[in-house]
Parts: C-alpha cells; sequence; structure tokens
C-alpha cells in the first residue's frame, strides 16, 4: 500500500527516469558480472605463467642440463683439483649450479610443465640451432673433454677445469643474455641476470687462477 | 583458492546496491575499471552504495520497490551463473594442460610397468657388492652396487655392468641399450638422442630379444628401430621424472665400460 502512494506522489516524469535508471542499473550489474566472469575465467585459463612452448620453459630445461654439467665438472675439480682455491671453487659452482637446477625445475613444476620438452635443446633461443656446437649447447664439454678431465693428474686437473669451465660460464652468459631480452617473468630474468653477473665475475677469478696455476 | 568466493560474496552485496536503487551507477562503474578476481570490486561497490545511502536524490523513501528487487535480484543470478560458468571451464582447461607423467609413460604403445609387479626383486633397492643377478634383461631395477654409471648422456660404445646402470636408473637416468652390431646409422641416430642429455646415457647389451631397449627405474619398451618415436615419447616421460631419488643427479658416476662391476 505505501509502496503504491509513494509511486503514486512521483511525477510521470520521475517515474520514467526511474525506470530508466532501472533499467541502467541493471545493464550495468549484468555487464560488470559478465566482465568480472570473464575476467576470473581468464585469469585461470591463460595464467600468468609460460606456457610449455615459451622462451622461458626452454631457457629453464636448457640451462638445468648446462647447469648439470657444471656440477659435474665441480665436484671433479673438488676432488682432484692441486690449488686450494680451485678446489674450493669447484665446490661452489658444483654447489650452487645443483642448488639452481632445482629452483629452476620447481618453477616448472609450478607452473604445470614437463622437465623434458618436446623441442629441441637451444630451440627457445632466435638462431639457438645454429648455436650448437657437436650437438652441444654453447659452452658445455664434449664426453671426452669431461674423461680427458676425469682421467688429468695434478696440476692439469687445474688447468682443464678452469679452461673448460670458464668456456661453459661464456656459454651460459650466452643463454642468460639472450632470454633476458625475450622474457620479462621475474622469477626467469631474476636468475638469467644473477648467472650473468656472478659468472662474469667468476670468469675474471678463473682467468687470474689460471695464470697462477700455469706459472707454479 | 579464492574461486570459491565469489558466489557467496557477490550475492550480499549486490543485494545492498539495489537498496538504493537509482544511485548503483558509481559503484558499478567502479568495479568495472577494477582487476580480474571479481570478488572484491562487487564488495566495494555494495559498501559504496551503502555508505552514500542518505544522499539518495530518487525518493522511495520508506517504499519498497518490489519489481526492480526482482528485475535486480533475477540481474545478480545472471551475473553470478556467468562468473560460476567462467570459473568452472577454465578449471577444467587447465586441468588438461599437465599430464603427470605416470600417465604420459603408460599411454605409450608396448611399455611395461614394472612398478606394481608382485615381485618385488625386479624394484628392490639394496646396495650389494660382486655380479648380481636380474631376470630381466637388461634390468630395470633391483639391488645394485653403491657407484653409479655417469648418465650425463654418455654414450659408452661398450658394455657396462648391469649393477651400476641399475643404480643410474634410481637416479633418473633413461637407459637407451642396443644389440651388439646394431648398424651404424641406427646408433647414430640413437646417439643423437642422448650425447649431452643429462639423465639419459646409452650402450649395447648382449641377448636383447629386439634391436633397442629402453629402460627407466620400472619400466622397459622395447623397439626394432631408432627412428621409432616412441623412443622419445618415453625419454620425454620418464627422464628424471621417473627418479625415486629427486634432485640426485646424474654426475659423479663411473665412466668406466665392462661387465664387471666395481666395488669401493
Amino acid at each position: 500500500m505505501s509502496t503504491d502512494e509513494a509511486v503514486e506522489l512521483d511525477a510521470p516524469d520521475h517515474r520514467r527516469a526511474g525506470l530508466a535508471l532501472r533499467v541502467l542499473l541493471a545493464v550495468l550489474i549484468l555487464l560488470v558480472g559478465a566482465g568480472a566472469g570473464l575476467a576470473a575465467g581468464l585469469a585461470i585459463a591463460s595464467p600468468d605463467h609460460p606456457a610449455d612452448d615459451s622462451p622461458e620453459a626452454g631457457f629453464l630445461r636448457d640451462m638445468a642440463a648446462h647447469h648439470a654439467q657444471a656440477v659435474d665438472m665441480g665436484t671433479i675439480a673438488y676432488a682432484k683439483a692441486t690449488n686450494a682455491e680451485v678446489r674450493s671453487m669447484g665446490l661452489d659452482t658444483a654447489l650452487t649450479q645443483h642448488g639452481q637446477v632445482n629452483i629452476m625445475q620447481t618453477w616448472l613444476g609450478e607452473w604445470g610443465l614437463n622437465l623434458n620438452g618436446t623441442q629441441p635443446p637451444m630451440a627457445w633461443m632466435p638462431d639457438g640451432q645454429a648455436s650448437m656446437q657437436n650437438g652441444l649447447m654453447p659452452g658445455m664439454a664434449t664426453q671426452q673433454q669431461m674423461e680427458e678431465l676425469r682421467q688429468a693428474q695434478g696440476k692439469q686437473v687445474d688447468i682443464l677445469y678452469l679452461t673448460l669451465m670458464r668456456q661453459h660460464h661464456l656459454g651460459g652468459i650466452h643463454m642468460a643474455q639472450e632470454i633476458l631480452e625475450m622474457s620479462d617473468n621475474e622469477n626467469v630474468t631474476g636468475i638469467a641476470k644473477n648467472i650473468m653477473e656472478s659468472q662474469q665475475y667468476e670468469i675474471t677469478a678463473m682467468t687470474d687462477l689460471l695464470a697462477q696455476v700455469q706459472a707454479a | 583458492m579464492s574461486i570459491s568466493s565469489p558466489g557467496p560474496d557477490r550475492v550480499p552485496s549486490t543485494v545492498k546496491v539495489d537498496k538504493t536503487t537509482g544511485q548503483g551507477k558509481p559503484p558499478a562503474g567502479k568495479s568495472g575499471a577494477n582487476r580480474p578476481g571479481g570478488t572484491r570490486p562487487a564488495g566495494k561497490g555494495g559498501k559504496g552504495g551503502k555508505g552514500r545511502k542518505p544522499v539518495t536524490p530518487v525518493k522511495v523513501a520508506g517504499s519498497r520497490p518490489w519489481g526492480p528487487i526482482l528485475v535486480a535480484g533475477a540481474v545478480v543470478l545472471i551475473a553470478v551463473g556467468i562468473i560460476g560458468w567462467g570459473v568452472v571451464a577454465a578449471m577444467q582447461s587447465d586441468k588438461e594442460k599437465a599430464t603427470p607423467w605416470e600417465e604420459r609413460a603408460n599411454a605409450i604403445s608396448g611399455i611395461v610397468n614394472y612398478r606394481n609387479d608382485p615381485d618385488k626383486t625386479l624394484t628392490a633397492r639394496d646396495h650389494k657388492t660382486g655380479p648380481l643377478t636380474y631376470k630381466l634383461t637388461p634390468p630395470v631395477g633391483g639391488a645394485h652396487n653403491a657407484r653409479w654409471q655417469n648418465c650425463m648422456g654418455d654414450v659408452y660404445n661398450a658394455p657396462v655392468a648391469n649393477e651400476h646402470a641399475v643404480h643410474s636408473l634410481e637416479h633418473g637416468a633413461v637407459w637407451v641399450a642396443y644389440k651388439p652390431g646394431l648398424a651404424a646409422d641406427q646408433i647414430t641416430a640413437l646417439e643423437s638422442k642422448v650425447k649431452g642429455k643429462p639423465f639419459t646415457m646409452m650402450s649395447p647389451v648382449e641377448g636383447l630379444t629386439e634391436n633397442i631397449s629402453l629402460q627407466a627405474w620400472g619400466y622397459q619398451l622395447k623397439v626394432a628401430t631408432a627412428d621409432d618415436p616412441r623412443i622419445d615419447d618415453f625419454i620425454r616421460a620418464l627422464s628424471q621424472n621417473a627418479t625415486i631419488e629427486p634432485g640426485i643427479p646424474c654426475s659423479g658416476g663411473l665412466t668406466q665400460t665392462g661387465t664387471t662391476p666395481l666395488d669401493g
């Protein structure tokens, strides 16, 4: 009853304006609802993490494999090098890079991606295939070079290790530089920057050590 | 996580808006400008509408406009329905993306999974010294030597000891075994799948029933030719994934060939 009275009090113009407002409100709510539904749907359907064939995923997989060889080299140096600084550097590199492999693979897991990609190594990088040497990623030692390092004796261990690892770091830095230009994923660019900077520093240190060991 | 909250949250908040019929415009515009979730903007809009109640320009004081309430209610239901549909559809598409490695492995035709075999010796994990006998050729698990064969994409051109190779499988390696005397081009094709790839290794093995046999811990696949696409499928599904010691490396192993295991 009171409803009717209140409405009756309104002038026809007001009622029409009120109705128009209500329709407008209804349309707006519907649009907001649809928008929110779509936004929520899109946010989950295309999550902000990189896809299986993304440069980020390719980089993490390849860098994990690249790092794995550095762990192999580092542990050999730690066990057999004659220079205490070289041994310590081998331990440092092996532990750091083994840790980073697990960090990178954890991200792949969080993104719901397989540790092994469907594309060949370095396919994520422009001209990546051209950067492969002997079927290996940039800077990687061949199986024969690794065997020479394993079989080496005396200061030859130090010299081989420093030479191979310096080469290995150069390749790693190259890959890190490339992904920095291609990606804006904070995890990936963060670790790429770190790899670039710390390995650059280590290259300087290894060059000094190499001269020292060769002179000894 | 936040997926379930939009529904319940939106209902009360939008109901508040329709109490102040005629001035829902500002909150609605505001929430439209906001980002994803949908939860928060709607909540804010509700509160905003409530706060401005006193300034209501349209005179509906004390009245209950049932028509608009019903319309608004229907609109809210439709909006909630759209959100729900969006979330459910999105969740399903996300689910399809990541297929667990076990599922991918079991989908490979011809693969044999020994992990649930009643014969537990096939996948026993004890360390033992000296030569050991294995029921399968090549073995896919079982007691093994304390030292593992290096499996950093190593290509061995002579047989290696099963006792070390089985330990590599435990670390997540895929072991590509081939019949001695296999054609050179076949060997080269296999090498290209292994060389430089951590968590793989390859060697000739005597007594194979097929030209090529792939092993991962608890899994085996025998194929006739190196261009069989199932080889890549097997490596992709099982290399590293099949490890039962996650995080362990394939480096630091033995690299010598010869079928007599090395103790100590």
